[in-house]
């Protein structure tokens, strides 16, 4: 197993069942899971899903921030299939546009999740979690199943906010998860003595490290409970109890911490890797951290979903000081980075281009949207010889002499919000979906963290802010609604954004 | 100090009844970039260092927990 690479996730699961059997898998707060058991209820699941869905379709899950969420992910991989979280705590309008895109056949909840789901209108088969871990085993099916996979199957499906107004699913195939999760964990050195904290929502792309690596390595995964976050007090005490050793957490859990002096009750002792991404880690921040575990390894890891959470890492080998900047580093194994101009031409050492990424690791595109997928995965420009797609990612960067790649900014106006992609039009969509809201444009205040909205309209600032509430994840809840009595354009008719920004100091 | 606490409160979440919501932590009301918009507004509004020993759930759950915990730090001066 140490030196082979596994191409099939579900038979390093069975291989890693065989030698940690008895071992704690996952855990949170009230329950865990051993590896073994993780293996029986994700056949059993497998076997039973089978009977209803056929294999390469979608299975919708509505699960908690508990153990036996990745194993319904699993389950629905024994079936042959590919799983779509979906957040039951999001709004009803936007699990209904995730479900418009899905167009599942079955939607997979426990006692929680049913509630919401039986809500959605929803026409295929609502089926309860508890009832597919009863089946029996059906291993000759299951065998079947196995033999008719192929490694670029398709794996999960994630939704991201979508420019259009409606969410995206970025689609990922298990070969793109089993060369991620390869290389991250070469890079931050997990083995089966580590302990993961877990601080991704689990429908998030975040959480497949938490709910993979476990399955590669043998380690051990805890997820913390989600108030530790909200309210942090608790957190480092809780990571001290169950002697956490790993992270792989969003740059904004680590700025919260800092901005509520976090460290003034206890420190994570354990604590020895450390992975940051999701947005730009603040020096400022990365130093407090630096300060307090001075023996931890800390990594800087960019990319986006499309890549299979990733594209590159940059350890961070000396003290930083407030005003240094990180650079996001080197492209990891299997990974292929570069960048382009605005003509698609190659760009010199020092000079700025787009940052594209091709390689096993790129996604097989957003799911039932044909248009926007050949818009963003396009073939090579500089390759005439043979098929190669790359993704285009929207984000700037320069390579230093070294080969060290460090971060521009963004080419379009999508955001990285507390460690979420945000895109800003899709807020706008939003608004003008509330009758009383004529005209709306989003904009982001970097140095607060704060989401504006300018509109104009009769809405007050209360009806406005329910209306998000009712249709948007609380994340991309704009903080400040500014009711303007006219929006200020630009002579070519485009809303002057520079005299929107004056209005945000 | 109450009618200044709802003003800080409607700014960050316009939507949530204060008056009567009193589980804002513990029923996932609020959420962690609240509560960083809460700290910081708070400080700033009424001139107190709130801690991370005063981030606790009872400090936050209501209107009446924050209002005490605004007190004793002020008085902490």
């Amino acid at each position: 197993m140490e030196n082979v690479m596994e191409i099939n996730v579900l038979r390093l699961l069975e291989k890693t069942a065989q030698k940690y059997g008895d071992k704690t898998a996952y855990s949170d707060t009230d329950n865990s899971i051993t590896f073994a058991e993780i293996e029986d209820k994700a056949k059993r699941m497998g076997s039973a899903l089978a009977e209803k869905v056929t294999p390469r379709s979608p299975v919708a899950v509505m699960t908690g921030r508990n153990v036996l969420t990745p194993v319904v992910f699993l389950g629905a991989v024994y079936a042959g299939c590919f799983y779509a979280p979906m957040d039951a705590t999001q709004p009803l309008a936007r699990l209904k546009d995730i479900l418009s895109v899905l167009n599942p056949s079955v939607i997979v909840a426990d006692d929680e999740g049913m509630k919401t789901a039986s809500q959605l209108g929803f026409e295929g088969e609502l089926i309860n979690t508890a009832d597919l871990f009863e089946h029996e085993i059906d291993q000759p099916k299951l065998d079947e199943i196995a033999r008719n996979s192929c490694a670029d199957d398709p794996l999960y499906v994630i939704f991201t906010s979508g420019s259009t107004g409606k969410p995206k699913g970025v689609i990922t195939s298990m070969q793109s998860l089993m060369c991620y999760i390869s290389a991250y964990r070469e890079v931050m050195d997990i083995n089966d003595t580590d302990v993961l904290g877990n601080q991704s929502p689990l429908d998030y792309i975040a959480a497949i490290r938490d709910i993979y690596l476990p399955i590669f390595t043998g380690a051990s995964m805890f997820i913390i409970p989600k108030q530790c976050f909200v309210i942090p007090s608790e957190l480092f005490k809780v990571m001290n109890e169950r002697k956490i050793t790993s992270v792989g957490w969003s740059v904004s859990v680590f700025t919260i911490a800092v901005k509520l002096k976090a460290f003034e009750g206890e420190v994570p002792k354990y604590l020895k890797k450390v992975c940051f991404s999701g947005s730009v880690m603040p020096c400022s921040t990365l130093r407090v951290w630096q300060e307090y575990l001075p023996e931890t390894k800390f990594v800087n890891q960019y990319g986006p979903t499309e890549c299979t959470a990733s594209c590159t890492y940059y350890e961070v080998n000396d003290k930083v000081s407030d005003e240094d900047v990180l650079p996001i580093g080197r492209a990891y194994r299997n990974y292929r980075v570069f960048l382009l101009d605005d003509d698609n031409n190659p760009v010199k050492t020092g000079e700025q281009g787009e940052i594209c990424v091709s390689g096993p690791i790129l996604a097989l595109g957003y799911y039932n949207n044909k248009e926007l997928t050949d818009k963003s995965f396009i073939q090579n420009p500089l390759n005439h010889a043979f098929n190669e797609l790359i993704y285009k990612s929207g984000d700037y960067g320069v390579f230093r002499e070294d080969g060290v790649l460090e971060f521009r900014g963004r080419k379009d106006r999508q955001i990285k919000h507390l460690g979420h992609r945000v895109e800003l039009s899709e807020i706008e969509s939003a608004a003008l979906r509330l009758d009383t809201i004529k005209d709306a444009c989003a904009m982001y205040l970097k140095e607060k963290e704060l989401i504006y909205l300018f509109y104009t309209g009769t809405a007050t600032v209360k009806e406005a802010a329910v209306h998000f509430r009712g249709i948007l994840p609380g994340f991309m809840v704009p903080r400040k609604l500014v009711a303007l009595d006219e929006m200020p354009h630009l002579s070519n008719g485009k809303i002057n954004m520079q005299a929107l920004k004056e209005l945000m100091k | 100090m109450k009618e200044q606490l709802m003003g800080v409160l409607e700014e960050i979440r316009p939507d949530v009844d204060f008056e009567n919501e009193k589980q804002l932590i513990t029923d996932g009301v609020l959420d962690s970039f609240d509560i960083v918009s809460l700290v910081t507004a708070l400080n700033d509004e009424f001139d107190i260092e709130i801690e991370v020993g005063n981030l606790v759930p009872d400090n936050f759950n209501s209107i009446e927990g924050m209002m005490a915990l605004i007190e004793k730090l002020q008085d902490e001066d």
